[in-house]
């Protein structure tokens, strides 16, 4: 493996920083996110060849949580074990902490501001929008066959008219999963 | 206890979705606003809006729930809720790669998982679009964002701004 040499100098405020920087300028989400981690860990720092990259976004995808800050995980834990883990969580998530403090206690103060309404009525609808676009793209990767869709649309209906508890739907649609679609492949 | 409530929570919400930070929405809505009253769907869609027009991922909006209910200390107490069960599930997963991804339990199980948390998600915008698609105007954002987004490459955090802005001068 090409810079495994490299790899013992990486200490922990080095992997605070650049995850720190990356955390910061990745506006938009994911993808500008992923990247800016191939350009700044792959390309320039060579801290991590491209295989490694790609199944430190696998393992990111296939585990709870925010994919993305798994993915940093999984790099931080390459690099500086447990250490680096926190080093990469920290770092990503720390700019983005602040700026959701900051406008919270500004969201206090002004929350019976008629002009933050206003915005806040735009942004509101927005967001939907945004959720609708996002359920639409998740639809078309994961619902493939009218097993997934079955299990869509159940899932759907035991949360909108009869209130279930998602966290008790996650985990029967998971099972069911299992018992489903685990003779699929073997 | 509020606050132990919220850390039991996020825990447990980080620890069981599959599928990305809007992946987790159902589930906070149903604590958040649904059992515990801690928010109005209103202020989660407000959450919503800061944790994507903030950089990182989306679930910093846990520290703006967690300053809502709690101020500084509720924030930090959410951020390492969130966190916490990722490193520590990570950190196995890496260590076993391998063995989890050949696993068929673990591909089916979210073979399953992926659809429902979709059907999950379709509930919660319904409700939120309830909350906040109230006139002709409000829907006509949401409609506009959602071609947007979906059809061409534009981010999502200047369409979230950019209809921020069109509420303030047409509301």
């Amino acid at each position: 493996m090409t810079g495994q040499e490299d790899r013992r100098e990486i200490s922990f405020g080095d992997l605070l920083f650049v995850f720190l920087k990356i955390g910061t300028f990745a506006l938009g989400g994911v993808y500008s996110m992923l990247s800016l981690f191939e350009k700044e860990l792959v390309e320039r720092k060579k801290w991590l060849t491209h295989d490694e990259f790609v199944e430190s976004i696998a393992i990111g995808q296939m585990t709870p949580g925010a994919p993305i800050v798994n993915t940093g995980i999984c790099i931080g834990y390459r690099l500086r074990k447990i250490k680096g883990a926190f080093a990469t969580t920290i770092g990503q998530i720390f700019t983005g902490t602040v700026l959701s403090v900051i406008l919270a206690a500004f969201y206090i103060k002004a929350k019976d501001n008629p002009m933050l309404s206003s915005v806040l009525k735009g942004v509101g609808a927005s967001v939907v929008g945004l959720l609708l676009s996002v359920i639409y793209r998740m639809a078309k990767q994961s619902v493939r066959d009218y097993r997934t869709g079955l299990f869509a649309g159940a899932a759907f209906f035991c949360l909108a008219l009869f209130k279930l508890n998602p966290i008790g739907l996650i985990i029967a649609s998971g099972i069911l999963g299992i018992i489903v679609f685990g003779r699929d492949r073997s | 206890m509020t606050l132990l409530a919220l850390c039991w929570i996020l825990i447990m919400v980080n620890a069981l979705t599959i599928g990305g930070g809007y992946a987790m929405l159902p589930l906070l809505q149903k604590e958040i606003v649904d059992k515990h009253h801690w928010l109005t769907n209103q202020e989660f869609i407000d959450a919503i809006a800061v944790g994507q027009i903030t950089p990182g991922p989306l679930t910093v909006m846990n520290a703006f729930i967690g300053y809502k209910l709690h101020g500084l200390i509720g924030a930090v107490l959410a951020v390492c809720s969130s966190y916490l069960p990722s490193i520590i599930i990570v950190t196995m997963v890496a260590k076993h790669y391998y063995a989890y991804r050949e696993s068929t339990a673990v591909r089916s199980a979210f073979t399953g998982i992926k659809p429902a948390v979709i059907g999950l998600l379709a509930a919660v915008a319904i409700s939120l679009g309830n909350a906040s698609l109230v006139d002709a105007g409000t829907l006509a954002i949401a409609l506009a964002s959602f071609s947007i987004i979906t059809f061409t490459k534009a981010d999502p955090t200047f369409i979230i701004l950019a209809a921020g802005i069109i509420g303030a001068i047409f509301f």
